[in-house]
């Protein structure tokens, strides 16, 4: 206890010097919390936009081949598909089921191609609810089976208005092609802070485009209650929905990430495909999609480490340094102590605890400084392209820092600190005492 | 009674002969079709021209491509190397039975495409720079005569023989002497009419003969349309390796 009071008036004597060592280790500590901070921050949101772009945690799509050899994907009414959804309602929040599809949407001479998501608008009151109507009525979608909802900037690329007709142009499910008219119902807010903007029509009727039965569809999604345990809720689906002989399938993620043009999913294997009869489901999970994200987002964690661990490495030789200054500083203050009867291994922990305090300090102010930035950047709404809202929440970067990153950063610089102050420690317990007190610094 | 059952054994027997009438009628049109397939082919020789699009976009405006193809209707392969604007010179299309392969010189990479696709958003389809296949891939609905200009015609409605062939539905207007195709429209699965293509200028070279002037309409889209006009025409033997993606790379470099 003695020594680290030493210690602590040592570094309270000299103020200046102890400020610009706790100042660099405080910046190293803030780069890294911010960087750790960030990711986690990333990744939640693009989990969480994933999630709302996508419609769901869990999603199941099906294939099947069609009498001319062709895999087309859709699935039909299936006694399987809703026993299970009838067993596990108690872990699903909602499921939709949905067909999709990448038209031109034409009106006049102008054209845009975008995402269309048919819906069936009587049983997803919640997407209703969630859209924010700019102009006309969602009265109409539940009347109107051609009704189409917009969002805006797609209403404002081609030039239409509420009430009048564009033109569909896509293809169906077989490769042909094929035109539809659709009756503009309302414009709505776009909803490309969730990555993804996509207008709405009646699942019967893009069906109907894309030669699908009124009464099937192409993804199920699901959102389940408690995404802990999405993986054992994927597994009861992938399980329950396989055909008898059917092998599970080793799901690969379908989003790819690249660093520096590296891309980070592993070589996708030559698919070899053996025709099957009936309809064969993949199940998929937020998790996996997610999986090449947080492998570039370690990537970046990683690079940050590497950095912190560099500054360390620069601050721990300014650490020695000035601590090989203060032992020449205080050769006859340490010769005077041990004189009075302290011991070598007192005159090493004072030493030892300056650099801990010191550390400890540096790592106060940077979390302060850090938790300041994070307070002033998170707070700031950015309007930045459409394309980067996908890693933003409403608008504002968040900052996410797990607790075991921040015990690592801590114990880091304590180390570091202690490793820096080591060798003039020991030089300093080893200095004799006569030799000490006779030094003219 | 006798005399309805007179009636209705005329009608039941008129019934039974208006298909076989049709079918008669129905199987020359067929026979038609296969004369059009046939003409449009290089049998035997190799064709080469010089293609220039002029593409019109009321939103992207004018634009001007040249295109050189290459051509073997032997084993279905055609090479197009595009070389005007230079901003898209050096693309490559090369057609290798039924897998078409898009060339990028700026990545260096092929990436695969299909006959489907539009050629350079323009209205000219991939599909459009072989020969023709409107016997394999359609059947006859029905047809009536018409003129179209001072061209006597053949106006035949066709259906697709299967849901994989791009367009469900055609009409094609064919000169009732000479078997060509002097226009032609395409429909939608819901019948809505997608693209014409007005073919008005024929040039015989070698057995085949082939429009060198055609004007494609997108009927979908206000004002936007392509003309097609061929130049430099030739039936000289091409070398092997033209169609090749060792050759699309070497003349790149």
């Amino acid at each position: 206890m003695f020594t680290l009071k030493v210690a602590f008036r040592n570094i309270s004597r000299q103020r200046k010097r102890s400020f610009l060592l706790a100042g660099a280790i405080a910046f190293g500590m803030l780069v890294i919390t911010i960087i750790n901070a960030l990711t986690g921050g990333l990744v939640g949101n693009i989990r969480e936009n994933f999630s709302h772009a996508l419609g769901g945690h869990v999603f199941i799509t099906g294939r099947e081949f069609n009498e001319r050899g062709q895999v087309i994907t859709k699935i039909r009414p299936d006694e399987r598909l809703d026993q299970l959804l009838e067993e596990n309602a108690d872990r699903i929040q909602a499921f939709t089921k949905r067909s999709q599809a990448l038209p031109s949407l034409i009106f006049g001479s102008k054209q845009t191609m975008h995402l269309v998501y048919g819906v069936d608008f009587h049983e997803e009151d919640k997407l209703l609810g969630s859209l924010v109507v700019t102009q006309g009525s969602l009265d109409q979608v539940l009347q109107a089976e051609n009704a189409v909802i917009l969002p805006l900037p797609a209403a404002e690329r081609l030039g239409v208005e509420v009430g009048e007709t564009i033109l569909i142009k896509l293809e169906t499910l077989t490769g042909q092609h094929n035109v539809g008219e659709l009756v503009v119902a309302a414009f709505v807010e776009d909803q490309e802070q969730f990555g993804l903007s996509a207008a709405y029509v009646s699942r019967a009727y893009l069906n109907s485009l894309l030669g699908l039965g009124p009464h099937e569809y192409q993804m199920l999604n699901m959102f389940v209650t408690d995404l802990d345990v999405v993986e054992e809720f994927t597994r009861t689906f992938r399980e329950g929905l396989l055909m008898p002989g059917e092998e599970q399938e080793e799901e690969e993620p379908n989003v790819t990430v690249s660093v520096g043009g590296v891309p980070l999913e592993p070589v996708p294997r030559q698919e070899r495909i053996t025709r099957w009869e009936g309809t064969r489901y993949r199940v998929m999970n937020i998790n996996q999609i997610m999986e090449p994200v947080e492998l570039a987002v370690g990537v970046l964690n990683r690079v940050g480490l590497v950095i912190f661990i560099i500054l360390l490495l620069v601050t721990m030789v300014g650490i020695t340094n000035t601590f090989r200054m203060i032992l020449l500083e205080r050769t006859r203050e340490i010769g005077t102590m041990r004189a009075f009867g302290m011991h070598k291994s007192q005159v090493q922990q004072i030493f030892l605890w300056e650099a801990v305090l010191l550390g400890l300090v540096g790592c106060a102010a940077g979390l302060a400084l850090s938790g300041l930035t994070i307070l002033v950047v998170g707070n700031w709404p950015l309007n930045v392209d459409p394309s980067l809202q996908f890693f933003l929440q409403q608008g504002r970067i968040t900052f996410r820092l797990s607790l075991n990153d921040l015990i690592l950063n801590l114990v880091l610089v304590v180390l570091t600190s202690l490793l820096a102050a080591y060798w003039p420690a020991r030089a300093a317990a080893r200095l004799s005492p006569i030799k000490a007190l006779s030094s003219h610094t | 009674m006798k005399k309805a059952l007179l009636i209705i054994t005329a009608a039941l027997l008129l019934l039974c002969l208006v298909p076989a009438v049709q079918a008669e009628d129905l199987s020359h049109i067929r026979a038609i079709l296969e004369k059009i397939d046939a003409q449009s082919r290089f049998e035997g020789t190799d064709f080469s021209a010089v293609l220039t699009l002029i593409v019109e976009d009321p939103e992207e405006g004018i634009e001007k491509l040249v295109v050189r193809q290459f051509r073997r209707d032997d084993g279905e392969r055609y090479l197009l190397l595009i070389q005007e604007p230079v901003t898209q010179k050096g693309q490559g299309y090369l057609l290798e039975g039924d897998n078409l392969w898009f060339y990028d010189p700026s990545s260096r990479q092929f990436a695969h495409t299909s006959l489907k696709e539009t050629f350079q958003d323009s209205d000219v389809r991939n599909a459009d720079f072989g020969s023709s296949s409107y016997a394999s891939s359609y059947e006859v609905e029905g047809y009536f005569d018409g003129m179209l200009g001072n061209f006597e015609v053949y106006i035949i409605d066709l259906k697709a023989v299967d849901d994989t062939v791009p367009f469900p539905y055609a009409t094609i207007w064919v000169t009732k002497d000479t078997n060509l195709v002097l226009k032609a429209e395409e429909y939608s699965l819901t019948r809505r009419l997608m693209r014409s293509a007005l073919f008005p200028k024929y040039a015989k070279v070698g057995e085949a003969i082939i429009p060198v002037q055609m004007v494609f309409l997108d009927e979908l889209v206000e004002g936007k349309k392509t003309q097609v006009s061929l130049s430099e025409i030739s039936v000289a033997e091409i070398p092997d390796h033209v169609f090749t993606k060792a050759y699309i790379e070497r003349v790149n470099r």
